[in-house]
């Protein structure tokens, strides 16, 4: 396929694909020796940096003599080693090189080198190995084990870690020793985002408020999570209560992306995807009211879905705002998130917003297939949505769901750019509706039932000292956002009005859904920003999540899954687009999203921090 | 207050015969002016109302940290104050739209009611229920005393 580069077809290669074989320190990126050992084979090809004005002396080098690479001192000046230009010798310029026409197809590889296989859904593989006695669902265990040991001091992205790891482990060994069934999960280490209830360790929500609480029960969708025989790692990382998009909100520590460990992993579910990206866990339960699993899963490279609102029960979910609230999923694969997905949906009467339709058993939309030839979504309608891709989002970013649309189109959907008229206004309704709900729902922290109780010989102060000790400060504001718009006499003015606007919202979404079979896009308007660079400035933080909060606000289902990287970091950072569909169509967003992941070529989303090869 | 009063006056005198919901590029300016209009409202007691203007006063943290038992201090007060009021007048760009014969939406209405039946159950796990009250003597939740004198 001629890039329109040079005129004869000059290959783009990402080397990340090699960097498994090579054994990294966390953050000190690629060495250009392991470039020049796996290159040495084609002596023909120069290699040189993509366009940036502070490559360009390293491409002046490489261009007078490929044969010397440059000393690894000079690799400080080179950002981002992993976007690289493969060209042939013959026809390098001597000037900057021409823009790519299309600057997303740098995650594109040439047909002349081999492909980087796509992501294998971890649960089949470990399935298999548990199943043949290749591996003990123990030894399996020790693994993850020792890897959360390792990375745990960087990536701080469990609260608290389950004692009882080895024993289940053992448990699925003896059963399936003795040829009895074990479940879909059987052997599948999955982490719960803190505010999801385990009966058997803390959940605290990211809050001092709820510091040491063992809730009696078991939300319901770690209950079916244990029936199907998954083991729980433990609890990740949040900010506190669901309330905000970075993680740091959280009252215990702040977890770092794994990708750049001086970057936020997102949030509010950042720790759930911290720990998959890093392989800390095979999947994770995150919860998602405006985004707080899509966002994370763009920012940390993973697959996150977010479900129909009464596809999951809520029951052991700590309300946040209960008309927006669902649990979402995260994996390394589409596959692995959809197995997850099915696991826990259905109908729960614990749950008077759980809906009773029959769940489609998603994995029949994983099949093994070579997609090499036909065009396997054919006529599939897709639609941008143009108020996303404007001014405010970060360019590359934008260049990145032009790819993906591209690949789609490449697959024989119909792209075509659709308008939601309605879409900015999602962003303050959101931020009324889920203050106010939250106001009331954080309302049941008074000390008195559970959680810290403040010293106080008088209950009203009992009830405000303990929650002003317990609540972190974005908490407190929300609520007091929430309390005013609620208030008699503002009723009216907000949060009527922000009900108003979901209606509006909800019909423009379903008019764009009947003509179009999918909606696609960004998952946040930037990519990993630094920890400490939106601490401050809470609409600057709220602006970020412009592209999720509408989907909440309609109650539709979404996927997210990588699509690219950008410069950053030391092994770039990773994008990811977002999949919308109709209510209760997460089979479709399913089979596409695999069908998607599957065909995308040259892409390995697995961060440099996983130094031990992990070959998923 | 006198003074406000008047630059209230002024204000709302200037904007009676703006069209409110066209101006959706400057939300911020519309709130302030409202503001002042809503005071005027407030002082002469007029009883019609612009539906999409409506009178509000900025939040009173003091009164609302009262309303939501959070015990802020004087630091935290001006700390947060700006920072709400901020958010707050973002919030007011909703008053610009055109929302008139819109049905609220209480939540995604995917589905009818899923209500089960009106039957108790009990729940087995009491004991890990008590196990996480700060502060108990079996049978009692103990509080603090609710009755002060007054």
């Amino acid at each position: 396929m001629d890039y329109g580069l040079t005129g004869d077809s000059s290959p783009l290669i990402s080397i990340y694909r090699r960097i498994p074989d090579v054994a990294m320190p966390p953050g000190r990126g690629f060495s250009f020796r392991d470039l020049y050992s796996y290159l040495s084979s084609e002596p023909e090809y120069g290699v040189s940096k993509n366009v940036e004005d502070k490559t360009v002396k390293l491409e002046d080098d490489l261009l007078t003599d490929p044969h010397s690479f440059p000393p690894t001192e000079m690799l400080s000046s080179v950002q981002n080693p992993r976007i690289l230009l493969l060209q042939c010798r013959r026809h390098h310029h001597r000037h900057r090189l021409p823009l790519p026409p299309k600057p997303y197809l740098q995650t594109t590889i040439s047909s002349s080198l081999h492909t980087s296989p796509p992501p294998a859904s971890q649960i089949g593989t470990l399935r298999k190995s548990l199943l043949s006695r290749e591996k003990t669902a123990v030894e399996l265990a020790e693994t993850y084990l020792t890897r959360i040991r390792l990375t745990e001091p960087q990536l701080k992205s469990f609260l608290h870690l389950s004692d009882n790891v080895l024993r289940d482990a053992g448990e699925i060994d003896r059963k399936i020793e003795r040829n009895e069934e074990v479940g879909p999960l059987a052997g599948v280490f999955v982490g719960v985002k803190d505010n999801i209830c385990t009966a058997d360790m803390p959940s605290t929500a990211g809050s001092r408020i709820l510091e040491g609480y063992r809730p009696p029960f078991d939300a319901t969708a770690v209950r079916k999570l244990r029936e199907s025989g998954a083991i729980v790692v433990g609890k990740t990382n949040l900010d506190e209560f669901g309330m905000g998009s970075t993680t740091e909100g959280s009252a215990y520590q702040v977890t770092a992306n794994p990708w750049d460990l001086s970057r936020v992993p997102g949030g509010s579910s950042g720790g759930s995807a911290a720990a998959v990206s890093a392989r800390q866990c095979v999947v994770s339960l995150g919860s998602d009211t405006g985004g707080s699993v899509r966002q994370p899963a763009s920012f940390c490279g993973v697959v996150g879905l977010k479900p129909t609102y009464g596809r999951v029960s809520r029951f052991g979910l700590v309300a946040y705002a209960s008309s927006l609230d669902v649990i979402g999923c995260f994996g390394s694969s589409v596959a692995d998130t959809g197995t997850l997905l099915y696991a826990i949906s259905g109908h729960d009467k614990l749950d008077a917003t759980s809906s009773k339709r029959e769940v489609p058993n998603f994995a029949s939309a994983f099949i093994t297939q070579d997609f090499s030839e036909s065009k396997p979504l054919k006529g599939l309608r897709v639609g941008v949505i143009r108020e996303t891709i404007d001014s405010g989002v970060d360019p590359e970013v934008i260049s990145s769901i032009h790819g993906a649309a591209s690949h789609l189109e490449e697959l024989g959907c119909i792209v075509t750019e659709v308008s939601l008229p309605s879409f900015s206004l999602g962003l303050p309704a959101y931020y009324i509706l889920a203050s106010s709900e939250s106001s009331s729902n954080l309302s049941r922290y008074d000390g008195i039932r559970y959680g810290n109780q403040a010293v106080s010989d008088e209950l009203a102060s009992l009830y405000g000292d303990s929650r002003a000790q317990g609540f972190g400060s974005e908490v407190k504001m929300r609520i007091l956002m929430g309390t005013y718009a609620l208030s008699a006499g503002y009723y009216d003015a907000y949060y009527k009005r922000a009900q108003q606007v979901r209606t509006l919202v909800q019909k423009s979404f379903k008019a764009a859904l009947d003509e179009n079979d999918i909606l696609i896009s960004p998952a946040a308007p930037s990519v990993a920003y630094k920890i400490g660079e939106k601490k401050n400035d809470p609409l600057a933080m709220y602006a970020g999540d412009i592209m999720t909060v509408n989907v909440n606000l309609a109650g539709l289902p979404a996927l997210v899954l990588p699509c690219g990287f950008v410069e950053g970091g030391s092994a770039g950072l990773p994008v990811g687009f977002q999949m919308i569909g109709a209510a209760f169509d997460e089979e479709k967003l399913l089979k596409v999203g695999h069908i998607f992941e599957q065909t995308l070529q040259g892409c390995s989303f697995v961060p440099p921090l996983v130094a031990d090869g992990f070959a998923c | 207050m006198g003074s406000r009063g008047i630059m209230g006056m002024l204000r709302g005198a200037a904007t009676a015969a703006l069209p409110v919901n066209h101006h959706p590029s400057c939300p911020f300016s519309l709130t302030t002016t409202s503001f002042g209009y809503g005071l005027l409202l407030q002082k002469k007691n007029i009883g019609r109302t612009y539906s999409a203007r409506s009178a509000l006063e900025p939040p009173d943290l003091s009164r609302l940290a009262q309303t939501a038992r959070i015990s802020l201090t004087p630091q935290e007060v001006e700390e947060f104050a700006p920072k709400i009021q901020q958010v707050v007048d973002w919030f007011g760009q909703l008053q610009a739209v055109d929302l008139q014969s819109i049905e609220p939406a209480i939540r995604a209405d995917n589905e009818g009611d899923n209500l089960r039946d009106d039957l108790p159950h009990i729940f087995e796990n009491r004991e890990a229920m008590t196990a996480a009250v700060p502060s108990y003597e079996d049978p009692y939740i103990k509080v603090p005393k609710v009755l002060n004198k007054e």
